[in-house]
């Protein structure tokens, strides 16, 4: 079948990049013409997306950064990504040519325009940026923004706001519609802009830091807040082996209390777990098994494994961060 | 078809039956050549290893999915021109070749290889160990726990490895004589022509599953029922296949497509299990005993790997249709590492071998598979 159809895969779908940009020195825009049978998404939502990096199909997550409205007049939808030079993904990305084809999930996510007659205060921090421009497009799109007025504030580093234009754009087709460009450094700490809009239904996205503060101040206000955050990439310490550490194992709607020192393998076997194996020092592949999320450490070389979706084989693979796997 | 005239409970004849002193006694240890230093040969083999392992990426990708477009093509050519053969026989047999060549391709080069994890880091849900399913009677599943586990963790450790001499053949001194070894040869002939149902009845034949005494001292992951019902199932869908579906859809051409279809699996058969002869039989492999994996490092199964299996020489097209397991030395050593990279790694474990004085055992085919077929003489008498 692949033959036939490049990157056909069972249960995700086909699209084609229709082009890559450059939008800031690391920043990257991809825009994909998913295949006609992709239910089209709501904006704020994501899809995780899988290109084949040397030969290796590799999956990330990204928000769509464009409204339903968008998809429905172009075909196309797009994709707006910080490049992270040591990411598994998007350091590849700006070198995809043209046409190529490439997997999409399905849309997922409930980070969206909350259905609301309060005003509605969005904090962006960074990348974080996008599922609003989603958001916005589609609410002037179907006018929803009348209803009460939407203030952004986009936090970035100086320099490094992206999409300006866009964002006077949308200024401009709605008087409901404001926002403030604000770097940490000069304007201060988050908390003291948030202060005054404590009636407000408040979304946030962006790094784990901006969230725990704009959370801890909705708290304290009690206001609503959807967020949707980016828990920073979880940090491996290598140097920590000998230090036993417990993560959380979940499998199959179970959760499980893992440590670092055994393998997986025999702390299911311990906890009395379904699983399959044979020789038990990593030659067979009976204990094979698909890694959803987390990071695990092969045991016979010390290497990490990548953080997403992966075929991991228990008898050799230690949890080096909290673990998701499909027995 | 069956499998009944293959293997019956008499000719069942398997090393767990023996009890372990017998064993002890029996087993001619390798003391004809000096242990190596087993930590560097670790040291070395690995080394090899991560080299090859960091090269491993799109091109190796590439390859597997052109082997897999070749394979279909041969496939439907083969299946087009079967029926063709009434227009001129010539068609018929090139169409027989094709379909032959398409199935021991899917055996050899894909179903083998990618069902030992060689393709498993490409993620791909299609090429993966877990979820290929090969064109030949053997459930996947069954092939992987008594392949993938026991022969390549045990390798021709006697009573562990349940591939050595397939329960049919005494091949070493490690068995006692028994009278119908005498007309092994025989069997050994029967074996490769039926090999597919060999494959596909020995987890089943070493469970003692219709025939036999059962064991209980045998952990197993498997039920018995469980393994009858994935025998039954997937040897049911290749016959229906080969000798229903296909036939019937040539309509008044069903002889030419049944005789075809039926002549593309013998010549399969014969081709695979010489194959699998010559890299496991030949007159230079040794054989182990329990004791001798015991604790065993790394290095020392490495050892083992490295006596227990053959190489066969040949040129490029030789290699790919033998799935590479003409580099049987190195499969068995880096079961996982995508087989066309063990042309790039035998050079190399060579010297490795030479300079600890192991032997490699490689040879032309014809020197490999005459040493095969004296093995097989030989141990027919006691
Ligand atoms: S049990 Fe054999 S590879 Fe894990």
């Amino acid at each position: 079948m692949q033959q036939f159809k490049p990157a056909w895969r069972d249960g995700y779908y086909r699209a084609q990049v229709e082009a890559v940009r450059n939008l800031k020195s690391d920043m990257v825009e991809v825009i994909l013409t998913p295949e006609k049978a992709w239910p089209s998404h709501i904006a704020g939502q994501h899809i995780a997306l899988t290109i084949e990096v040397n030969g290796r199909l590799t999956t990330r997550v990204f928000t769509v950064a464009c409204g339903s409205s968008f998809h429905r007049e172009t075909k196309n939808i797009r994709l707006i990504t910080k490049v992270n030079n040591e990411g598994a993904i998007t350091p590849f990305l700006s070198s995809v040519t043209p046409s190529t084809w490439v997997n999409i999930s399905v849309p997922k996510g409930s980070f969206t325009l909350p259905n609301t007659d309060k005003p509605v205060l969005m904090v962006a921090g960074g990348s974080g940026i996008t599922p609003f421009i989603a958001m916005l497009e589609d609410a002037i799109e179907n006018k929803l923004i009348h209803r009460a007025p939407i203030h952004l504030l986009y936090f970035a580093k100086p320099n490094e706001h992206v999409l300006q234009s866009e964002l006077l754009a949308l200024q401009k087709r709605t008087n409901n519609f404001t926002f403030a460009l604000l770097t940490r450094q000069k304007d201060g700490d988050v908390e003291a802009h948030l202060s005054h809009f404590a009636d407000a239904h408040w979304l946030v996205c962006g790094p784990n830091t901006i969230y725990e503060q704009v959370q801890k101040v909705a708290k304290l206000v009690e206001a609503p807040l959807d967020s949707e955050h980016f828990a920073a990439l979880p940090t491996v310490n290598i140097g920590s082996l000998s230090e036993k550490e417990t993560f959380s194992l979940a499998h199959n709607g179970q959760h499980l209390a893992v440590n670092n020192q055994k393998s997986l393998l025999s702390q299911l076997q311990e906890a009395k777990q379904p699983v399959t194996y044979g020789c038990g020092m990593g030659i067979c592949h009976q204990c094979q098994c698909v890694k959803k999320r987390g990071v695990v450490r092969d045991t016979r070389t010390g290497e990490l494994s990548d953080s997403a979706e992966q075929l991991i084989q228990l008898c050799v693979s230690q949890a080096v961060t909290d673990l998701e796997i499909q027995l | 078809m069956n499998t009944g005239g293959l293997i019956n409970t008499k000719e069942l004849q398997e090393a767990p039956s023996q009890t372990d002193a017998e064993l002890q006694k029996a087993t001619t240890p390798s003391q004809s050549i000096s242990k190596p230093d087993y930590a560097i040969l670790e040291a070395q083999l690995d080394a090899i290893k991560s080299e090859v392992k960091g090269k491993i990426g799109a091109e190796d990708a590439a390859y597997i999915r052109r082997i897999i477009l070749i394979q279909r093509i041969c496939e439907w050519s083969g299946r087009i021109l079967l029926m063709l053969g009434f227009l001129q026989p010539v068609l018929w047999v090139a169409g027989v070749l094709s379909l032959a060549a398409a199935k021991i391709l899917d055996n050899m080069e894909i179903g083998h290889n990618v069902m030992h994890g060689q393709y498993d880091w490409m993620n791909d849900s299609f090429i993966n160990s877990k979820r290929y399913e090969w064109d030949i009677a053997c459930d996947g599943a069954s092939w992987n726990r008594v392949h993938n586990y026991e022969h390549h963790t045990y390798t021709n450790i006697i009573g562990k490895d349940r591939d050595f001499g397939y329960g049919l053949l005494r091949l070493s001194n490690d068995f006692r004589w028994r009278i119908k070894n005498l007309w092994q040869f025989a069997t050994y002939i029967l074996l490769s022509v039926m090999f597919q149902w060999g494959v596909s009845y020995h987890e089943m034949a070493a469970e003692r599953v219709f025939f036999g005494k059962k064991k209980n001292n045998r952990k197993n992951q498997v039920t018995h029922s469980e393994l009858k019902k994935r025998f039954f199932s997937k040897g049911a869908r290749q016959l229906v296949k080969d000798y229903v579906l296909f036939p019937l859809l040539a309509g008044p051409l069903f002889l030419w497509v049944l005789s075809g279809n039926l002549i593309a699996n013998l010549l399969r058969n014969l081709w695979t299990s010489t194959i699998i002869f010559c890299g496991h039989f030949t007159g230079d492999v040794e054989t182990f005993n329990a004791e001798d994996c015991k604790n065993e490092t790394r290095g020392q199964w490495y050892y083992r790997q490295a006596l227990g299996s053959s190489n066969i020489e040949g040129g490029n097209l030789f290699h790919v249709l033998t799935g590479h397991l003409s580099f049987q030395v190195e499969h068995h050593l880096f079961p996982d590492i995508p087989a066309r990279r063990y042309r790039e790694m035998a050079p190399k474990v060579q010297a490795v071998f030479k300079q600890h004085g192991m032997h490699y055992n490689t040879g032309s085919f014809w020197k490999q598979y005459t040493s095969v077929l004296k093995r097989i003489v030989r141990y027919s008498f006691p």
